[in-house]
């Protein structure tokens, strides 16, 4: 069983149309990369399957369940999203942001037990952010934010985990880390859409990539399928030299110089 | 390793709150110059005036509460969505009318009021479909207040000056009541309205967290932001309606019990329950001693002492967190 389908997916903002004809399907386990130019419409699937204020027609389904069938908060115990939108200027500390992963497993004015402690805390280790805990979340730095609620949507204990673009803002011990903290939780069987733009590095940790380009799939397959002169280069519309480095298994994705 | 999440707010805290709550209540039947037979003044004058200080006081600032968390901003009060400009609107246009008006009718004028503001305003931000929901919410809501007091004005322009009178003295802030009705009238909405607020202060810390975040954990975003939108307007204008549009309590009462209960919601509304409590019996107590034995309004004693009081408050909270 799959642990995301998509089939025809069309998706947009009342008139204009932003995605098209989608199809994806992730097992569970697999860790699929979108890639895609700025305004490829990488959020609009993150937003679709979420369903928040995007129409979009077409299937969705989470771990064999249609997305109609569930209710909210079936599908927040599913699929937990890290966005690019959040309020910085919450005056929460940091374990407190982390504890409100949790907010689907209680109902109503319910205190934090001893279960939700320890997910949080065992969440916070994982994401490097267990130092932090009793700073207040206004006052970190744009790449612990991001950390912090990462730890927090893994406090979610989903199934499914949606990232847009993690990376961003974090330095390299950190990206790193976080790249290794995915493979890790592939390995426990959640399943993980991220969107990045560290097409080089994230070759490295990749099952699959989906490619997007102006709303619609341009590619599907492993990274060494994929990551190729000509499709990054058409897709990004810019002459990229591409080349794998066998000592670093990794990319090396570099635009070339235009005389 | 020791499991170092900090610990919430201590019980101790809530036992000294509770406490100078109750203290404070003792004091304010005490307060004052008695001249009439004793028991007559507490029991019809004092102690229905301690209730509505009771529930005006918890009302308006939880009603701060939930605006904080929807707009996500420390600063919002019940009066920065026009809540009390629609309430005072509508309740003041009552007075200056000469109808005869109930107690039961000046609730409802300023719940409605209160209502058709934040309807109003949410229309106009929902319309204007920016990308800064909050920040349009809070232009829409700053005009309101404009508009709402110049409307008020225009009424008093052409009112005779005795109607003007009172309505100058309920725009004051009142709290003088002679028996039961005006804190019994008050009850139904603030009860219903706490009980609306409790059983949310997790979704109002979802909703603090940003509208995609709060999504994804399975709350129904625009569903929970009506209902409590439309519960912060009805702790407001009915409060607003019985004792005038007072200021301050639903700004600086939360903005005090974060700095002991922190941001989380489920602590900060029970918090800033009796916060407002207390903050507003000693007022009212103050307001009967100072020039005894007449008294001032509660408006100008709460924006006298609250003023200054939360400038020193967010100067010393700014120079904090340069440091930090």
């Amino acid at each position: 069983m799959p642990a995301l389908s998509i089939s025809n997916l069309s998706a947009g903002y009342g008139s204009n149309r932003v995605l098209s004809d989608i199809n994806l399907t992730i097992v569970p386990g697999e860790i699929c990369g979108l890639i895609g130019p700025n305004g490829a419409g990488k959020s609009t699937l993150f937003r679709s399957i979420l369903q928040i204020g995007v129409d979009f027609s077409g299937d969705i389904s989470i771990c064999g369940s249609s997305l109609s069938s569930l209710s909210n908060n079936q599908k927040a115990r599913l699929v937990s999203y890290l966005p690019q939108n959040f309020n910085p200027q919450s005056r929460l500390t940091v374990s407190e942001t982390v504890l409100l992963g949790r907010h689907p497993y209680r109902s109503g004015w319910a205190l934090d037990s001893v279960e939700d402690l320890e997910t949080a805390e065992k969440c916070m280790i994982e994401t490097d952010t267990w130092d932090l805990r009793d700073r207040v979340f206004s006052n970190l730095s744009g790449g612990e934010k991001r950390l912090v609620l990462l730890a927090s949507a893994l406090a979610q204990e989903p199934e499914l985990l949606l990232l847009d673009e993690p990376g961003s803002s974090l330095d390299f011990r950190h990206q790193l880390n976080m790249w290794l903290l995915l493979k890790k939780l592939s390995r426990r069987g959640i399943t993980v859409l991220v969107s990045t733009h560290e097409v080089a590095l994230s070759g490295r940790y990749l099952d699959s990539v989906l490619v997007l380009s102006k709303g619609s799939s341009m590619a599907f397959g492993s990274p060494s399928d994929v990551f190729t002169t000509e499709i990054l280069s058409e897709v990004f519309d810019v002459n990229l030299f591409v080349s794998h480095d066998r000592v670093t298994r990794s990319w090396v994705i570099v635009p070339e110089m235009k005389q | 390793m020791k499991s170092g999440i900090a610990s919430r707010p201590s019980s101790g805290f809530w036992i000294l709150l509770a406490l100078s709550v109750i203290l404070a209540g003792i004091l304010s039947l005490l307060a004052g110059p008695i001249e009439h037979p004793p028991e007559w003044v507490i029991m019809r004058l004092r102690l229905p005036r301690l209730v509505l200080a009771l529930l005006s006081g918890s009302a308006l600032s939880v009603s701060g509460c939930i605006l904080q968390s929807i707009l996500r901003n420390d600063l919002a009060t019940p009066y920065t969505l026009g809540i009390s400009a629609g309430a005072g609107l509508v309740a003041g246009s009552v007075i200056v009318s000469g109808l005869f008006i109930p107690v039961m009718g000046l609730v409802a004028a300023g719940t409605a009021g209160a209502l058709l503001a934040v309807i109003l305003v949410y229309a106009l931000a929902y319309r204007s479909r920016r990308g800064d929901y909050g920040s349009t919410l809070l232009l829409a809501g700053i005009t309101m207040n404009l508009v709402g007091a110049s409307i008020l004005l225009l009424f008093e322009y052409f009112s005779d000056a005795s109607r003007i009178m009172e309505i100058v003295r309920w725009m004051m802030g009142d709290m003088a009541v002679i028996g039961w009705k005006k804190p019994l009238f008050l009850v139904p909405p603030v009860i219903l309205g706490m009980l609306v607020v409790i059983t949310r202060t997790g979704v109002l810390n979802q909703i603090s967290q940003g509208d995609d975040i709060a999504h994804t954990r399975g709350v129904s975003v625009n569903k929970e932001r009506n209902l409590l939108l439309a519960t912060a307007a009805l702790l407001a204008g009915s409060t607003v309606g019985v004792v005038g549009p007072v200021g301050f309590v639903g700004l600086m009462v939360p903005h005090i019990m974060r700095r002991f209960v922190g941001s989380d919601y489920r602590y900060l509304v029970p918090a800033s329950a009796m916060g407002g409590m207390l903050l507003v019996i000693l007022a009212d107590s103050l307001s009967r001693v100072v020039i005894s034995p007449a008294e001032l309004p509660i408006g100008i004693v709460m924006s006298l002492i609250g003023g200054p009081f939360f400038l020193v408050l967010l100067l010393r909270g700014g120079s904090r967190k340069q440091r930090g």
